[in-house]
């Protein structure tokens, strides 16, 4: 699929300096001692000026912030994607269409919670292959036969039946959802051929995450007490370390003491050994420190490959920290959060 | 006949040099033009590593006309 080399050494200098032009970690803290419009007017002056000025007018307060901090993350990716070329554009482009499942799952939720169109256009991300308008036509549609038919045609793929069923009869949209995240990978790695290193190196960065995105489905539902036959229904194929037979051991593991012999396997589990064994909030430390772990492993590789899609997606990552840091900066705010709590909430 | 001899290794030493500066220029210039696209403060950095291979054309250069003085 995958043709022509790409412009490497462009695309890798420009997400460099525009992780440069990130937010730091002394701007967090500036931003936790400030109040909503501070933070507003903070950001204005940052490289969200274009949206906050754009959106000022229409929305304000955390809405505002929302809104902006989506709009400018997925210009930012747009535009990596418009001044890259050859396999690493086509690259970009198969591993952006996340954002197209995203923004599909955020449609389907918000209409099956009976939540206004607003709200829901406050969480779409048209950065994949699907234009705002199309999703705005999506979020006009009534949830049922119609919205769905739409779907399995613009997707390429109908959606199965029995998770159409499972939503019609208790409305539950989990299988949907897990159907097209079993979609997004499995198209994904099939997309992406062996024959090259960059190639290689984004095949084994994609199946990387399925490990992180099945381990934390496992650590979720064994938290829920679901059975193990339920938790194995949502494990993704095509992992570099997690094989069914590894998941099936972990979704049957007794106790943490089990699960953690089971993990013991993994390349990454000094990363996570801490957060496991935590007696307070195990779950949510986990799932920090396995995003902590993929950020820092991206931006390691990033230097040890840095004409490769790698240093993008380590810029990306960084992107959408950024962005996910600010949000829990202004509902944090909202909510009338303490600063120390807001600190443990961030991931930086 | 050594004449001949030294005016085709002066040409390969200046052409085969030129390509290679070329060839080293390509991708460095186009990361300076990138890097110079997000910071434009970055111009004369870039500029900087942008000729440095221009090192190389400039030994051929030299190689060259020492093999010219030898005809």
């Amino acid at each position: 699929m995958f043709g022509r080399k790409g412009n490497y050494p462009y695309a890798v200098a420009r997400v460099r300096g525009k992780k440069r032009m990130l937010l730091k970690g002394e701007d967090y803290s500036k931003m936790m001692v400030m109040e909503l419009p501070e933070i507003s007017r903070f950001l204005g002056e940052t490289n969200y000026q274009k949206e906050m000025a754009e959106l000022g007018g229409r929305f304000e307060g955390v809405d505002l912030i929302e809104h902006a901090t989506y709009r400018n993350m997925a210009r930012n990716f747009r535009s990596v994607l418009d001044f890259t070329n050859g396999e690493l554009h086509d690259m970009l482009a198969a591993y952006l269409t996340r954002w197209d499942h995203w923004n599909v799952k955020v449609i389907l939720r918000g209409k099956s919670f009976g939540a206004d169109m607003e709200s829901i256009r406050e969480d779409l991300v048209p950065a994949g292959n699907l234009s705002e308008e199309y999703l705005n036509s999506l979020c006009s549609m009534e949830m049922g036969d119609e919205l769905f038919a739409e779907l399995s045609r613009k997707l390429n793929a109908p959606l199965p039946p029995s998770a159409v069923e499972a939503y019609k009869q208790f409305g539950k949209l989990t299988s949907i959802e897990d159907y097209l995240d079993k979609l997004y990978y499995e198209r994904l790695l099939d997309a992406i051929g062996t024959n090259t290193k960059p190639k290689r190196l984004f095949r084994a960065f994609i199946q990387r995450e399925i490990d992180i995105i099945n381990l934390e489905t496992i650590l979720m539902l064994k938290e829920e007490k679901a059975p193990p036959e339920v938790i194995l229904n949502y494990f993704i194929e095509g992992g570099l370390q997690i094989d069914r037979k590894m998941a099936t051991n972990l979704a049957n593991a007794e106790d943490r003491k089990a699960l953690a012999a089971e993990l013991v396997k993994l390349d990454f589990y000094e990363e996570i050994k801490e957060a496991l064994e935590s007696e307070e909030k195990p779950l949510r430390n986990v799932m920090d420190a396995l995003r902590l772990y993929q950020i820092r492993k991206t931006e390691t590789l990033s230097y040890l490959y840095p004409l490769s899609v790698i240093p993008v997606f380590d810029y990306m990552f960084h992107k959408k920290l950024e962005v996910d840091n600010i949000r829990i900066i202004a509902r944090g705010k909202v909510s009338g959060l303490d600063t120390d709590t807001l600190k443990r909430l961030l991931v930086i | 006949m050594d004449t001949g001899l030294i005016a085709i290794a002066a040409g390969l030493a200046v052409g085969l040099t030129g390509l290679a500066s070329g060839w080293a220029e390509k991708d460095i210039g186009s990361a300076a033009v990138g890097a110079m696209i997000e910071d434009d403060s970055l111009f004369g950095k870039g500029l900087i590593l942008t000729v440095l291979p221009e090192t190389i054309v400039i030994f051929g250069l030299v190689l060259g006309i020492m093999l010219m003085g030898q005809m």
